[in-house]
This record gives structure tokens, sequence and C-alpha cells, in this order.
């Protein structure tokens, strides 16, 4: 009874699907590359998901209007994470084994990542992920060398506020975390990197989500005179966080990622409180020919600027190096594009900035692709070092006053 | 294409292990439990660390059903003072707290950064199709053992014993019975249930991380058996697959209804679960497969 009847409703699912998947086979060109879209587009990646979905059909809507890729045109299959490890393992499956995709692009979260990471290197594909944990880049995630990270580290955000802590002059940093993978590899990346350069945490806290008030973290804080407070946070507790502490009038500097300090930070608590905070974030290669594409696609579809969402701009960037590499590998066999992936983005080679430029110059010769999220170049674990930019919030502002490279 | 049928397969059959204990509780004895996916929890992580410190899984299963059998124990105490409402509220905490414990206890569970790297069931077997297939058999076997086993229980004196807990727990002492002992027994049997699956979920996913065992598990093991009919192993089952077969069904519903992305499938999706849900409450409440004689 129960058998029979879970294989006959999802039979019939299946069986639904099938004319559409031959259908469209058969529809295009002799073999389409097909690729797929893992995107957060429900749950705690809600604000993002939409956007990277979007760019990734963008960039491959450029791709096929450039002639596509090998000779093959691009192909989306688009599914939702629900920024959940099993729905995104569910559907991960179905992109590999319904859709018969090559690759899939954009998890965004660590959870979500490391949780689909076997299933595409069981399947022999790429992942290409926008997540913060250090565990992607190493095996067993990275056992194949198939997983691409197009995010900084945690780690790399931490070594970038301790740079920005440096060159600010402080003495007596503390950290606050949030507490999850995210929050605290950044604290934890602070914290090594600061003491690294021989410098010492005066105190440190880790503070569970979700609370009405923080002002016994805070306070246990402040107790240490910190000169300036290292946060790994989120807008929601920041606020909190923020407001306790103006009332309770001591003085602090606060050096806060920028998916936190941000302009919702500044409306929720007005300029007076968020006075001289200092917002670090990755920088988009703003200044890259491959940006301004970018941002014009994403005006086209979300009807808002490219800044609005980073990680859009990586998903442009995950497309359009994907389509260089199969270009550059000549076949759509995903061990040798594999191995392209670093020549591709990699220095030494023409400088491009769109997958159109890139494949005119791969007839003369080795290209580096620029890309719109940052220059866009793996190191040996298939991680990216994009630039991190230092802003102070002035006038209710958040006025960028200078980039550090790590 | 087979291989995904069978991913859906393994995980509707781990929901409805935990369906089944659910139901058992709320359909007989009347206790209603928003913390059924602390012991799922419970049964996760003490399967994945045991097996990742090289005990056989054999074992390691059999520890997350104790131990979650166990963590129920002290909560079916206090299901002795506490009735209805009372109760779903300290078992909310309860799953709570066991995710918080899960998330502080680093030194143990690697707190938020999760555990990876879990073995597979049958890692003996060819990668692919054969070790998921022996998966979903013994997971069956499992299935149909648990059905067995609570078929067993409704029908014998036991079972009206703990339905006569629900309809009139007065009377039952007047008779002489123990209410408080039959309250336990069927929390730990289906908390270990949940141990169970927990253990399949952990080797199935390979990768477990504290914000996986939110109440949002439970919630869908609620949605599932008030769809199929409470107190039912047909309902657990009916509700369990409609839930699933819906949730994943509706991936490839995209590819005949034209215009809708995949941003506003997913919306719609949540949009159907929710008028599903106060449609049934209000015209069915006994659920599809509940008993049509009475209201």
């Amino acid at each position: 009874m129960n058998r029979t009847r879970r294989e006959f409703l999802a039979g019939t699912a299946g069986a639904m699907a099938l004319p559409l998947l031959t259908g469209s086979g058969f529809a295009q060109s002799e073999g389409t590359l097909r690729i797929g879209a893992l995107n957060p587009v429900t749950g705690a990646g809600g604000p993002y998901g939409e956007g990277m979905q979007k760019m990734i059909l963008a960039a491959a809507d450029a791709v096929n209007a450039a002639g596509g890729a090998a000779g093959r045109k691009i192909e989306i299959f688009a599914e939702d994470t629900q920024t959940d490890p099993q729905a995104a393992v569910l559907a991960a499956k179905k992109l590999i084994e319904v859709n018969k995709v090559q690759a899939v692009l954009g998890t965004w979260s660590s959870g979500v990542s490391l949780a689909v990471v076997p299933l595409t290197n069981d399947a022999g594909i790429m992942l290409m992920n926008t997540s913060g944990a250090p565990a992607l880049s190493v095996p067993p995630a990275n056992e194949k060398g198939l997983s691409y990270r197009f995010q900084a580290t945690n780690d790399r955000f931490g070594r970038a506020f301790a740079e920005i802590a440096e060159k600010e002059g402080f003495k007596r940093p503390a950290t606050m975390a949030f507490n999850n993978a995210s929050g605290i590899g950044n604290t934890e990346g602070f914290k090594k990197a600061w003491e690294a350069k021989g410098g010492e945490i005066v105190s440190s806290v880790v503070y569970e989500p979700k609370q009405t008030s923080y002002s016994s973290e805070l306070m246990q804080i402040l107790a240490a005179q910190p000169d300036v407070i290292v946060m790994g946070s989120y807008v929601g507790d920041t606020t909190i966080i923020l407001r306790e502490w103006y009332q309770a009038g001591q003085p602090a500097k606060w050096i806060i990622p920028g998916w936190a300090a941000n302009s919702d930070l500044v409306a929720a608590l007005g300029p007076d409180v968020v006075e001289g905070i200092i917002s670090v974030d990755s920088v988009s290669n703003e200044e890259a020919a491959a940006y301004t594409e970018y941002d014009k696609a994403y005006q086209a579809a979300m009807g808002k600027p490219g800044s609005d969402n980073v990680y859009a701009a990586m998903t442009w960037d995950m497309m359009t190096v994907l389509a260089l590499a199969v270009e550059a590998a000549g076949t759509t066999d995903m061990a040798k594009v594999n191995e392209k992936m670093h020549d591709v983005a990699n220095p030494d080679g023409t400088t491009v900035s769109s997958f159109a430029e890139g494949k005119e110059a791969l007839k003369s010769g080795p290209i580096n692709y620029e890309g719109a999220s940052s220059v866009l170049d793996f190191d040996a674990y298939g991680d990216v070092t994009p630039d991190f930019s230092a802003s102070v919030i002035e006038d209710g502002k958040i006025n960028r006053h200078y980039v550090v490279k790590i | 294409m087979l291989s995904y049928l069978l991913a859906i397969a393994i995980i509707t059959l781990i929901y409805l292990l935990l369906s089944f204990g659910l139901s058992l509780q709320y359909g007989s004895v009347g206790l209603i439990n928003f913390g059924h996916v602390g012991f799922f929890a419970i049964g996760a992580y003490t399967s994945a660390l045991l097996a990742l410190s090289g005990v056989p899984l054999f074992a390691s299963f059999c520890a997350a059903a104790i131990a979650a059998g166990l963590a129920a124990w002290p909560i079916g105490l206090i299901s002795l003072r506490l009735r209805d409402d009372y109760f779903a509220i300290v078992t909310l905490g309860f799953s709570e707290t066991v995710r918080i414990i899960i998330v502080s206890e680093k030194w143990l569970t690697n707190g938020v950064q999760g555990v990876p790297g879990i073995p597979r069931l049958f890692s003996s077997l060819p990668v692919g199709l054969a070790a998921q297939l022996a998966t979903a058999g013994l997971l069956l076997a499992v299935c149909v053992g648990a059905a067995l086993v609570m078929w067993r229980i409704i029908k014998s004196p036991f079972g009206r014993v703990i339905q006569a807990i629900r309809d009139n727990e007065d009377a039952l002492k007047a008779l002489g019975k123990d209410p408080a002992r039959f309250k336990i027994q069927v929390l730990m049997l289906s908390a270990a249930l949940a141990g169970i699956a927990g253990a399949f979920y952990a080797h199935y996913i390979t990768f477990i991380i504290p914000e996986q065992f939110v109440p949002l598990v439970t919630f869908y093991v609620w949605m599932a058996i008030i769809i199929g009919g409470v107190g039912r192993i047909s309902g657990a089952i009916v509700g369990t697959v409609l839930l699933m077969v819906f949730l994943e069904g509706s991936r490839f519903m995209r590819d005949f209804i034209p215009g809708v992305s995949e941003v506003e499938m997913a919306s719609l999706r949540i949009g159907v679960i929710g008028l599903l849900l106060i449609l049934f409450t209000l015209y069915r409440p006994q659920g599809l497969m509940g008993d049509y004689t009475k209201r």
C-alpha cells in the first residue's frame, strides 16, 4: 500500500517531466550545455537568491548571443535551495539526475554548499558557491578540486578586519559574534590575524540569535574597556546592540561587516548613533568593464543598481568564467573544462571582461578574465581573494575611505 | 531519474518515521508534541558522531534510538503535570534546548560549523544507485516494522488503554490504571523512532548542522498528519507521501504553467500548503484517512 502509492505518485511526477526534458533536448541544437542554477530563492538567502538566479540567466544569454561556448548553447535549469540543506540536496539530485546538468552554480549558505558538494563530487561536476565556511576549501568537500568559491572566506574577512584595525591605530579590540558559522568565522579570523600581528584581544563574546536584548553580552564587552569592537553580525542583532550601546554612553569604535552596517542600519538607528562606524565589505570589481555589463544586466532584470547584491555579481562571473573555460577546452567534457578554470581566470593572458571578448581573444592565446565581483583569480583551493573596502558612516552616509588588499 | 525518485522516497520514508511517532502520541495518548525534531536531532548527532569515531553503523543506529528514547524519559515525567497546550510549549522549548546545546558544545558537535563527511550506509556498494536502493530498502523495512509495531499497539490492550487516556484520563485512573506509565512508554517509543529517522537522515545527507533541526521540521510532520488524519497509520502514510510529493512535484509544475519563474513558484508552493492546511482544519479536521462517520 505504502510502496505502490508512493511509487505511483512519484512516478507520475517523473512521467510528467519526461516529455519536457526530451522535448527541450531536441528543440535546441545538437546537445545544449546544461547548467544548474541552485540559489536561495526563499529562506534566509531570499533577499539575494532571485538576483543571483536572474544573473546566471542573463550571463547565459550573453554567452548564447555570442554563439555559445565550444559551439554549444547554454541551457539553464533553475532550482530553489530554500536556504535549507535538505531541500537543496533534493533539488541538486533533481538537477543532476533529471536535468543532467554539467555544473551547479550559485549555492549561497555554507550549510547548503557543504550538503550539496558530495553530490556534485560523485557526479564529477563543478559546484560554484558564495559561501564563507573554510571547510569548503579542503577535503572531503573539495577532494576533487571541483568546488569553486566566489566569495571571500570568513577567514579572509577576519584578516581584512585586522588590517583595518591596525591601520586605524586601535590597540584594545574586543569581538562580538553571532553564533553561526559565518559570524564566528569572522571574529575567529580576526583573532588569528590580530594575534599574528602581536596584538591582544581584550574580551570576546558569542551571542545567541533572535534575542530582544543583548545588554548583558554588551556590558561584558564594555567592562574590558575596548577601544574598538569587531563584530561578526547581521542587521537585526547589530541594531539592538548599537542601540543599547548608545544608551549606555561608553565611547567605543565599531568595525562591522558590510552586510550588517548598511543603509538599513542607518535608517533604523538614525545618523547620531551610527556616526563613525567602520563598515567593511568585499568590493565588487566596480572599476572593471565586466562590472558595467553586470550592472546593466542587473538593472534590466531587477530594476535596482548592481551594487545592491554582491552575490549576483558573483553568479554573473560564475556563468561567464565557466563558459570561457568550456570555450578554452573546446569540449563539454567537464574533467577537461575543470583543468581550464584556472587558466582562463588567472593572470598571464589577455585581460578580458566578457564572454564575447574572451572567445575572440582565446583564438590568439591565453586569457585572464577580470570579473564583476573581483579580479577573480583562483588560488590552489579554488578560492578567490577579493579586495575589501573600509567605509565610514558620516552624517548618515556610508562613505568609502580606502580599499584594503590582503 | 531513478536516483532522484529514490532520493525523494528516502526523504519521504524518513519523514514517515517521524509522522508515525507524532501520530501515535497525539492520536492515541493525546499529547501535543511540538518538539519532535529534538529527538530527530539527538538521533542524527548520536549516530553521526559515533560512526565518525569508528563505531559500526548498526551499533550507532541502535545507539541513536536508545539515546533519543532515553531523552524522552524526563519529558514523559513532565507530561504528567502538564496537559495540552502547556505540554506543547514545554516540548517546543525542549527541541530548541537540544539545538542550542548542539550549537554550544563545540568540542563534541563542532557547533555551528556542522559535522561533515558522515559515512554513508552501504558504502561498500558502488556510489550511486546500488547504495541508494539498499538504503531505501532498509528504510522501507524499518517503516514497515514500525507500522506493524504501531498496529499491534493500537489493537492491543495497551493500545486501548492509551486511547482511553486520551478520551478520559480520570475515568481510567478510577479503573485502577496508571496513565503516567503508558504516556512515558508511548513518548519513549516514538522518540526512539525519531532517533532512528535522525540516524538515517545523517548518514544519507552526510552533513549535519544545527540549522537543519529547527521547529519547521516538526511542523512539516504536523502538516502531514493533519492532512492525512491523526492517530491512524494510513493517515500518517498518506499525509507524509502527499506532502513530500507536493513539495517535490511542484518543481515540475513550473514546466507546465508558463510564465511562472522559480522565484514565484517558491512563494506559490508555500502559499498552497498554507491554504491546504486552513481548508483541512476547517472542513476535514479528521484528515483524509480519518473516521468519516464522526466529526
